[in-house]
Order: structure tokens, then C-alpha cells, then sequence
């Protein structure tokens, strides 16, 4: 692709030195301590009201409410609470429900320690023309860009991209290519204008029970084995990359000139490296497996960039362990550290500055394990650049709660307009 | 990091310098480094840009101090709309609307398809300080060459339904004892608009380049109003599964 030298114009987003990995780059990010972890959690059982619920835990170290639930809002019944995101102003967490393919709309910035619902998308299948799951909330500028993992017409793979405009009114819906049509994670490279999606299976698979469908090799079949780039700005699938196993989470470097990305491919535990080449088209390569496969598919579910591209945390869910990776050269991973979290464990996220790390432990309600490997947790731990260490653990079976699944950060300061600067009358700002 | 300097900086910035700020203190963050475009955009043309949302009309004062709408100041129009505050010194904030404005605003001079067929708009969020007259010489400034609106509005209760409409977030940037700092938090929004008061495309931080706004105002008049459907709510459904 020819680079142009059109219009430079060079926004001067403040330096950072690690990342919320995780979230849309058009969103501003928490640079300091976070307050609250929102934890989008899971109905289970004889567990408290049984519903989805979206938990927030105190997170800021010295406060009464550090490591407890500070407050918790039920949706009301079982949807298969699974992925959330912020809207571009980060004012509202958007939340879907992969079961019954609703959306809640929650205000966190108003009272950042008591999000509230303030709206309620019921009309997903409709709206979209027929897509099922709604998964990944990207914020794109005044929207926020939902995949889906499945359709109502087949409850299978082929899904769509769809898009909403921040009041809640729909915008389109967008097919993933014929040779690729299975869906799961969408990221975008704003610089490269590139989109990148992921593929996982539909709903007839997702809610099973995992043992049972692990044994049904037919139905092992109907997994993603690609991943798409897109011409962002267009919606234009260019180029669809062959990646066996179901690719999921997807992380663009963040580092100006690093024209790569890293997915993990769960059911074969291995990380593949998409990396734009001189012509302007992207290669897929294996780079690594995550752990020792010999007895059986680890599934590796989640990955963490830290923002200087150097440290990717990845999880496996069957041993209940994060690797840390040094990925300083992208084409040869390097194990720094070992730690296991649980008997289970799903999503990682990471903060801004690099420094803590927080783990959950569901899956999907049909695919966490069972009896006493059923744990269920919130636990943050330390980096240091060399290993993990905890600091808190929260039983989200004991608190009456459920199966917590994504984590994003708040922080009073941000909602409340304060600088950071005036804490302590020393100049420690959002960069 | 280069210290705000400037009198009518320091001026407006009292309380900011007080904590003796740089201008990255009260920016917010959204990547890592510099951010500069390396890819062409799309062609015009090849690509939809469907509405996003419809707007209503909404009284705005002119540069002279008349109260008149955004529709009446863009009518027949395409309009590319930027909320800034005059004052604004984020770094990744209103400055860098202003800039792209410039720019579209010279190529809009330049290009025979777009010139007379758009309206640029600078609406000010900060109706306290910006009066007509500040935005009058900001347009005096800024030296439009083509059509190149700057309007504010007179009060909190004529800004807010402004701003809600277009879903644009603008908030006193406060010190921890309460005082304004005499910022604003805000995320950098600029809205295509389309003639019939649709936003067709929202630009912020890592998307806003004045070539690819200049691309998108040519795919909207070139699809004129065949590829737009009638309402963009959530009672309009998509193609079912293909």
C-alpha cells in the first residue's frame, strides 16, 4: 500500500508507558490508580438472585472498600452476561448478553462507585437482520461497533459486524465475507486504517455444555478458522488469513512503526503473529504455543499487551494459568513468568500503568468447569516486569454473585473532572 | 514539554498555572506516541456512509450576535461541524479541529466539485467567554476562504440541547477543592452533516484528516439522497441473514 503525504496531522496523545490494552483507541483511557473494576458477571444458580449483574469492586489501595464490592445492579434473569465496553466519551458501559443477544446501557459517569442502567436494547436480532451474540463493544467515534458470533437463522457461525450510534438507534449491519463468515473480535489500527476480526462459533456450540460438545466431532467442526482484515474506513474485507483453531482476542501493538498484531487461537493454544509486510498486505504466522498441549487443549482464551508492546499476558482456561510473555521481538515470544491463578481462569486485563493485572475466572456458564474446579474469582496481582504477585482475591460465590467474566476500570477522578495534577499539589498527570 | 507561555493563555489558564500545569496535564490519553495517518483513504464513491443519527435545527448566535439556526446558516449544504472553545489548549483537542477546518476549508476553495456545496461550522461550547465578538475574531483569524462559520450560543439552557443532539460531551475541568480550572474536558468530535440534518460520519482522535473528510463529503453529494434511507432509528432493520 503506498503511504501518502497528505495533510500530516500529528495528534499529540499524551506518552504512556503501558496500556488498558483492551479498549478502543478513539476512548480516553485511565492513566492513574483505577478506583473500580466493573465486572460484567453471569447468573449462576442457587448463587444470590441468580441474574446477570454488573459488580463493582474497589479498587484502590488504602480505601475501605479495597478488594470488596462496592455495589452490584442485576439486570434481571439469565443472558450470558459476557463482554462490555465503554462508549467513546467513556461515559457509558455498554454490556451484552450472548444468550439472548440484549444490551444494557450503563451510566458510569454520573456516579462512577453506582453505575446505573439507563437503557435497554432488546431489538438486536431484529434491528441487525437476523445476528445473534452480541459480543466485543468497540467505540468508534460517536458509535459503538458490536460483533456477533451467530445468526437466527441457523444459530450457527456466520455472523456480522454491526454498528449503533451512541443514543441507541441502529446503524447497519455488515456480513463477514462467504469465505470467512464466522465472527468473534473486532480491533482497529486507526493509523494503518485497518480492522482486524477474529472467529469462534455460534450459538448452538457456545451454549453447550463443553464436555459434551468436545465429544461430538461433527460439531467441533463448526469452529473459525480465519481471521479478516478490513479497510477500516470502507467496511471492506481485504484479505482473509488462514488460522486453525478459532483465533479470539485480537491486540494491535500500540508503538508507533510496530504495523502488528497478536491473536491466540483457543483451541489449539497457539499465538499467531499478523504483521503488515511492504506491499501493504498482512501475513498470519504461528509464533507459539502456550503451554504444554500433550495432555489435552489448554484453550487459550485471553491476551494482554502491555502498552510498550513488550509484555503479553496470556491465559489458559483448562489449567488456570497466565503466561507472561517478552514479545520485545514479535516473531519469538519469550516466557518471563508462570503463574497459576485458579482452577479456572478467562479474562486478564491490564492497567495503564502496567503495574497490576486482574484476572476472572468464567468462560461461558456451560463451559466453567464443574464442582469444586468451579471457582469463581476476581483476583488482582502486581507485576514487576518479572513476575505476578497477588494482592487481592474476591470469591464471587461467596459475595452472592456469580460467574464474573470481563473487567474494565473506573476512577472517580476522571468522572468528576478533577485533574490528577491537583492530587497532592504535585504534578503527576494522565499521561 | 513546552510551558503555556502566552499572556492570553495565562490568562484564561490562572488556576491551571497555579498547579503549575502543562498542557499534556489536562489532555486526555487515548494511545501511546504521536499519531500520523499512514494509509491512503478510500475512494470516494466506493464506499457508503449511512446516517448515523438525525439532528434537529438548533438556535445558535452568529458572529454579529443574531440568533439564528445551524440549519438556516447551512441550508442546501453539506456541513462539516467542529465544537471547540476558543481557548482550548489540549494538545489532541480543539486546536486540532481548527487545523483540519483550515485545511478543508482551502481545499473546499480549490475544488470545483465541493465549493458552494459545504459549510463550515466552529460552535463554541463555552458561552461564557466565547461571545459572538471572540468568535468573530477568531473567523477574522482564521481567514476563511470559503464558507466558514463561527457561532456560539448565548447561555448554558441554549447550549445544552446543542450538545445533546449531537452527542457531543463537554465538561468543566475542576480542581479538587471544586474551582474551574477554565478547561473543559471534552473528546474532539467533528460531525458530517448531511443536507437533511442526518450526521453521516463522526471524526476524533486517530481519525480526523482532512483528506478523508474531503473524500467523505464527496461520496455523501455524489450519493445524493438514492443510497440514504428515510430514518436511521432503531424501527429501521437490516437485510436479513444473507
Amino acid at each position: 500500500m503506498s503511504k501518502i503525504a497528505w495533510l500530516i496531522v500529528v495528534l499529540v496523545a499524551s506518552l504512556a508507558h503501558a496500556d488498558e490494552t483492551c479498549m478502543s483507541p478513539y476512548m480516553p483511557k485511565i492513566t492513574g490508580q483505577e478506583d473500580y473494576v466493573y465486572v460484567w458477571t453471569v447468573g449462576m444458580d442457587g448463587v444470590g438472585d441468580g441474574s446477570d449483574k454488573l459488580v463493582t469492586v474497589g479498587a484502590r489501595p488504602g480505601s475501605p472498600s479495597y478488594g470488596k464490592v462496592v455495589s452490584s445492579v442485576s439486570v434481571g434473569g439469565r443472558h450470558e452476561a459476557h463482554h462490555a465496553g465503554f462508549t467513546d466519551d467513556r461515559r457509558y458501559l455498554w454490556a451484552g448478553g450472548l444468550d439472548t443477544s440484549m444490551i444494557w446501557v450503563f451510566d458510569v459517569a454520573s456516579d462512577p462507585a453506582h453505575p446505573k442502567i439507563v437503557k435497554t436494547i432488546s431489538t438486536f436480532v431484529q434491528d441487525s437482520g437476523g445476528v445473534v451474540g452480541t459480543h466485543t463493544f468497540f467505540a468508534l467515534p460517536g458509535r459503538m461497533l458490536i460483533t456477533g458470533l451467530s445468526n437466527a437463522k441457523d444459530l450457527g457461525g456466520k455472523t456480522a459486524l454491526v454498528e449503533y450510534a451512541n443514543d441507541g438507534g441502529f446503524v447497519r449491519t455488515i456480513w463477514l465475507p462467504d469465505d470467512a463468515p464466522y465472527g468473534y473480535d473486532a480491533r482497529v489500527q486507526p493509523r494503518l486504517n485497518r480492522m482486524l476480526t477474529s472467529s469462534f462459533t455460534g450459538k448452538k456450540n457456545y451454549m453447550r455444555d463443553l464436555g459434551e460438545l468436545m465429544g461430538d466431532a461433527e460439531a467441533m467442526k463448526a469452529f473459525g478458522n480465519t481471521a479478516v482484515v478490513w479497510d477500516f474506513h470502507a467496511r471492506k474485507p481485504l484479505q482473509t488469513l488462514a488460522m486453525p483453531g478459532a483465533p479470539l482476542e485480537i491486540r494491535w501493538a500500540l508503538q508507533p512503526r510496530h504495523d502488528w498484531a497478536i491473536t491466540g487461537a483457543a483451541l489449539t493454544s497457539k499465538l499467531w503473529l499478523v504483521e503488515q509486510a511492504p506491499d501493504g498486505r498482512f501475513t498470519a504466522n504461528d509464533i507459539g504455543s502456550v503451554g504444554d498441549q500433550s495432555k489435552g487443549p489448554l484453550l487459550l482464551v485471553d491476551l494482554s499487551l502491555s502498552a510498550d508492546d513488550r509484555y503479553l499476558f496470556a491465559d489458559t482456561f483448562m489449567d488456570g494459568t497466565c503466561r507472561v510473555f517478552d514479545v520485545s521481538d514479535p516473531h519469538a515470544p519469550k516466557l518471563v513468568t508462570t503463574e497459576k491463578i485458579g482452577s479456572q481462569v478467562n479474562m486478564v486485563s491490564q492497567t495503564w500503568d502496567g503495574k497490576r493485572v486482574y484476572f476472572t475466572s468464567s468462560l461461558l456458564s456451560a463451559w466453567d468447569k464443574k464442582g469444586k474446579d468451579n471457582e469463581q474469582f476476581l483476583a488482582a496481582y502486581g507485576f514487576d516486569g518479572t513476575k505476578l504477585s497477588p494482592l487481592f482475591r474476591l470469591d464471587f460465590v461467596a459475595e452472592k454473585l456469580g460467574r464474573p467474566h470481563i473487567m474494565h476500570f473506573g476512577q472517580d477522578q476522571f468522572y468528576k473532572n478533577q485533574l490528577y495534577a491537583a492530587e497532592g499539589a504535585t504534578r503527576t498527570a494522565s499521561r | 514539554m513546552r510551558r503555556l507561555g502566552a499572556a492570553a493563555v495565562a490568562s484564561v489558564l490562572g488556576a491551571s498555572l497555579a498547579l503549575a500545569l502543562e498542557p499534556s496535564d489536562v489532555a486526555y490519553t487515548y494511545g501511546v506516541g504521536t499519531f500520523v495517518p499512514a494509509y491512503a483513504p478510500p475512494a470516494p464513491g466506493t464506499y457508503e456512509l449511512p446516517p448515523i443519527r438525525s439532528l434537529a435545527d438548533h438556535a445558535v448566535l452568529d458572529e454579529e450576535g443574531d440568533e439564528t439556526t445551524l440549519r438556516t446558516l447551512t441550508s442546501g449544504r453539506l456541513a462539516v461541524v467542529a465544537f471547540v472553545y476558543t481557548t482550548c489548549v489540549e494538545a489532541a483537542g480543539c486546536p486540532v479541529s481548527l487545523g483540519v477546518l483550515q485545511r478543508l476549508d482551502h481545499a473546499i476553495a480549490d475544488d470545483a466539485e465541493l465549493r458552494g456545496a459545504v459549510t463550515l461550522v466552529a460552535a463554541s461550547f463555552d458561552p461564557e467567554r466565547d461571545t459572538p465578538a471572540r468568535m468573530a475574531a477568531a473567523r477574522t483569524r482564521h481567514t476563511p476562504a470559503g464558507d466558514w462559520r463561527f457561532v456560539t450560543t448565548r447561555d448554558a439552557a441554549m447550549l445544552e440541547p446543542l450538545l445533546a443532539d449531537f452527542g457531543q460531551d463537554a465538561a468543566k475541568l475542576r480542581a479538587a477543592d471544586g474551582s474551574w480550572t477554565g478547561l473543559f474536558r471534552h473528546v474532539l468530535k467533528v460531525f458530517l452533516v448531511d443536507r437533511d440534518g442526518r450526521v453521516r460520519n463522526i471524526y476524533s482522535v486517530g481519525f480526523l484528516h482532512a483528506e478523508l473528510v474531503l473524500n467523505d463529503l464527496r461520496t455523501v453529494l455524489r450519493a445524493g439522497d438514492a443510497q440514504v434511507r428515510s430514518d436511521v432509528r432503531s424501527d429501521v432493520r437490516s437485510d436479513p441473514v444473507p
